[in-house]
């Protein structure tokens, strides 16, 4: 017995064993006790209200949903309504942070003093009061009925932006996907020189079928393009652009842009001079030593930070709840008061964004990998 | 502990019940013990509950559900001075009814069966519709729900609203877009600055959201009903005589409204009955006393001092308050309503 406490790795295995252990045990005895009161107390537990109607709408969605609608598909909107304002305000966050960070590391002044502006208002004032400043800032816009008239085909107004839109089915989006997959597959297929003739020879064949099946498939009389028009209290057709997810959005874009912009800034000048020195007395012009040696050697310093900043913009987003975004959060905040079913949905709502999250971890982990200087651990 | 006071007041009840003859003109043990201490206790709110129970600077409180607590005060003690109101959260308001810190709970509370069965509560007849309206812009010129169309509701998120709109507006197949709010700060917020064409919720509550506008006019409450949600007056389980009186003092309210009786004409009518039922009601002739345990002249004094049903209606958030809440569902049968008096014999 003593022999085996001796040795090294036989000792650490059996500690880390019982540490497990120990953990699940603990974990598995909160979930008794928890399903023990929960049963004690008549309240329901399991996950069978999934398949239940929720009797409520929400009002934006990307996928089909009304009160009729069980509680699973109502989770599932929510869910892709909170990747979609995400992914969204990361992009546009990151567009930000990068133009703003390059007018901080300018040599021009007034460019370098905006920037600065920037990124002291915007990382100075917290989110949540940015949210709703933009809200109440996009909800003072006047009623559909007075609404600001953008060259008669698209309009501003206290309901949103209300834009025009190309009148496609899902059948045309599903084609048009499907053939620009095709398209992008036979190009890589191809490779070498050849590839740019591929795609231009791939894209107008696309072209040329899509247009055919949009003109045949379709009645007569139907617009191509879809343009908003005033119809009683609301606009109809078009695209619109809704208030709650506009503020929202602008709101992670600035805040977001902001961080972002000083992980840019730091990332650049984090190169080290030699380097370019170096760069140039090998000759290359100013922009070369940019595209081939600062930006590559800055990035590999803003990958970490920018993960970081990644995901906590996309926990961000739960603050959509306070402007009636029906994010992933509000949805199951209503769904846990509708169906009282408390515990499930907060596990639910845990393992969302973990799954979301470590998406973006991971891949930005592996973009990270791949970008490192080889040999360099 | 409540559970034993519980069984200990209900079998008091059924000792009473059993040992008194069928015309009883005693009270019931709640009564014994106003009627000792001199006042009734009855629910106030924490806070003010903008057109029930309100509470001024001063601690005065007002509202309709205290106009119905002073009723019921000089019913049973002759004046509505003989009455303590206690604030009370919503939560509290069942245990401090079953540990006795209050008489009687009346505070726009809802008969619903699991409260009704299982808390050992016991309802009077509804003294209050609560109807679910919709509140909208004025500007917008809608009259009905359906004008509505493809309009944009605010709901407070995660309450009962959301599906009375759905299942109202689903039923009659009227398109519309449902924006809900946490918090009803930003839904009023959202409100004025005209996000929404209207607001769905507990008459009541919209009556108040529109008080405290910008500008009042600004929006009208439709007469439609899209829910409703009785609301009785609540004792302890077993009392029966105690809720005798709350029904029969609900009664005399609406009988004297519907007699035109009120606050100003009732001595003039008192002193010329013009049909034997008031004669009865305004103790001209006895009995309406005697057989609840009470003064011949109760529903004299009552009428006296808050007027009939109408008159605490309309003053507290009817049209003479600021709340100008539509009467609706609690209006006499006669002119519409849903509410009747009971047949004084």
């Amino acid at each position: 017995m003593l022999k085996i406490w001796r040795n090294r790795t036989l000792r650490g295995t059996l500690i880390q064993g019982l540490v497990l252990l120990g953990t699940v045990a603990l974990f598995a005895s909160f979930v008794l006790t928890a399903r023990e009161n929960l049963v004690s107390q008549g309240i329901a537990t399991g996950f069978g209200f999934l398949e239940r109607s929720t009797g409520w709408p929400i009002n934006f969605s990307l996928i089909e949903v009304s009160d009729r609608s069980p509680y699973s598909r109502m989770l599932l909107a929510g869910f892709l309504n909170t990747i979609y304002v995400g992914l969204l305000g990361l992009a546009a966050a990151t567009l930000t942070g990068l133009v703003v960070g390059m007018m901080r590391i300018s040599s021009n002044l007034v460019l370098n003093i905006l920037g600065t502006i920037f990124v002291e208002t915007f990382r100075n004032v917290p989110l949540i009061l940015q949210v709703i400043f933009w809200y109440a800032l996009l909800t003072h816009l006047p009623p559909p009925r007075g609404a600001i008239d953008l060259a008669g085909v698209g309009f501003l107004s206290n309901r949103g932006l209300m834009l025009p839109a190309p009148a496609l089915s899902a059948m045309d989006l599903a084609i048009l996907a499907l053939g620009l997959l095709g398209v992008l597959f036979s190009a890589r297929r191809m490779g070498g020189t050849r590839s740019g003739l591929t795609w231009v020879l791939g894209l107008g064949a696309l072209a040329a079928l899509f247009t055919v099946l949009l003109l045949t498939g379709r009645a007569p009389d139907m617009p191509l393009v879809s343009i908003p028009e005033l119809r009683g209290l609301r606009f109809v057709g078009g695209l619109t652009v809704k208030p709650e997810f506009a503020a929202l959005l602008i709101a992670i874009m600035m805040f977001g842009g902001a961080y972002v912009a000083e992980i840019v800034r730091g990332g650049f000048l984090s190169v080290d001079r030699g380097r370019l020195e170096a760069a140039k007395a090998l000759g290359l012009s100013s922009w070369q030593i940019m595209r081939f040696v600062h930006i590559p050697l800055a990035i590999r310093a803003m990958l970490p930070a920018l993960t970081n900043q990644y995901i906590w913009l996309m926990k961000a987003t739960t603050l959509g709840v306070a402007i009636g975004y029906p994010d992933y959060f509000m949805v199951v905040s209503t769904s846990i008061n509708q169906s009282g079913q408390t515990i499930e949905l907060l596990l639910l709502l845990m393992g969302g964004f973990l799954a979301i999250n470590y998406v973006i971890g991971g891949i930005m982990n592996t973009i990270n990998a791949r970008l490192a200087i080889k040999g360099r651990s | 502990m409540i559970h034993k006071t519980l069984s200990a007041l209900g079998a008091a009840a059924i000792a009473l019940t059993l040992s008194t003859p069928a015309t009883a003109a005693e009270g019931g043990p709640t009564i014994d013990m106003i009627k000792e201490r001199g006042s009734l206790l009855c629910t106030g709110h924490n806070g003010s509950y903008l057109g029930f129970a309100e509470v001024d600077d001063d601690g005065a409180w007002s509202g309709f559900d205290i106009e119905m607590c002073k009723a019921l005060a000089t019913a049973i003690l002759g004046s509505p001075d003989a009455l303590q109101i206690i604030p009370v959260s919503w939560a509290q308001r069942f245990p401090a009814l079953q540990s006795g810190d209050i008489d009687v709970i009346i505070k726009v509370t809802g008969w619903t069966m699991s409260r009704d069965t299982e808390l050992g509560l016991q309802y009077s007849r509804p003294y209050f519709i609560g109807p679910t309206n919709i509140m909208t812009r004025a500007d917008l010129g809608v009259s009905t729900p359906e004008d509505l169309e493809g309009g944009v509701f605010c709901i407070n998120a995660g309450t009962s609203i959301e599906r009375i709109v759905a299942d109202y507006m689903g039923a009659r197949d009227i398109s519309y877009e449902a924006l809900n709010f946490e918090k009803p700060e930003e839904l009023r917020a959202a409100l004025y600055a005209g996000r929404c064409d209207a607001l769905a919720g507990f008459g009541p509550f919209l009556a108040a959201t529109r008080f405290n506008a910008p500008n009042p006019d600004d929006f009208v409450i439709l007469d439609a009903v899209l829910a409703l949600e009785p609301e009785g007056i609540v004792a302890r389980e077993g009392d029966d005589s105690f809720i005798d009186v709350i029904n029969w003092m609900m009664s005399a309210l609406l009988m004297a409204e519907e007699a035109g009786i009120t606050m100003d004409n009732v001595d003039e009518i008192r002193a010329n009955p013009p049909s034997s039922s008031i004669e009865r009601l305004l103790g001209v002739s006895p009995g309406v006393g005697e057989r609840l345990g009470l003064s011949d002249d109760w529903a004299y004094n009552m009428i006296k001092a808050v007027g009939n049903y109408g008159e605490i209606y309309e003053r507290t958030v009817g049209d003479d308050s600021v709340y100008k809440l539509p009467r609706g569902a609690n209006r006499l049968w006669k002119n519409g309503g849903l509410l009747y008096p009971l047949v004084l014999d």
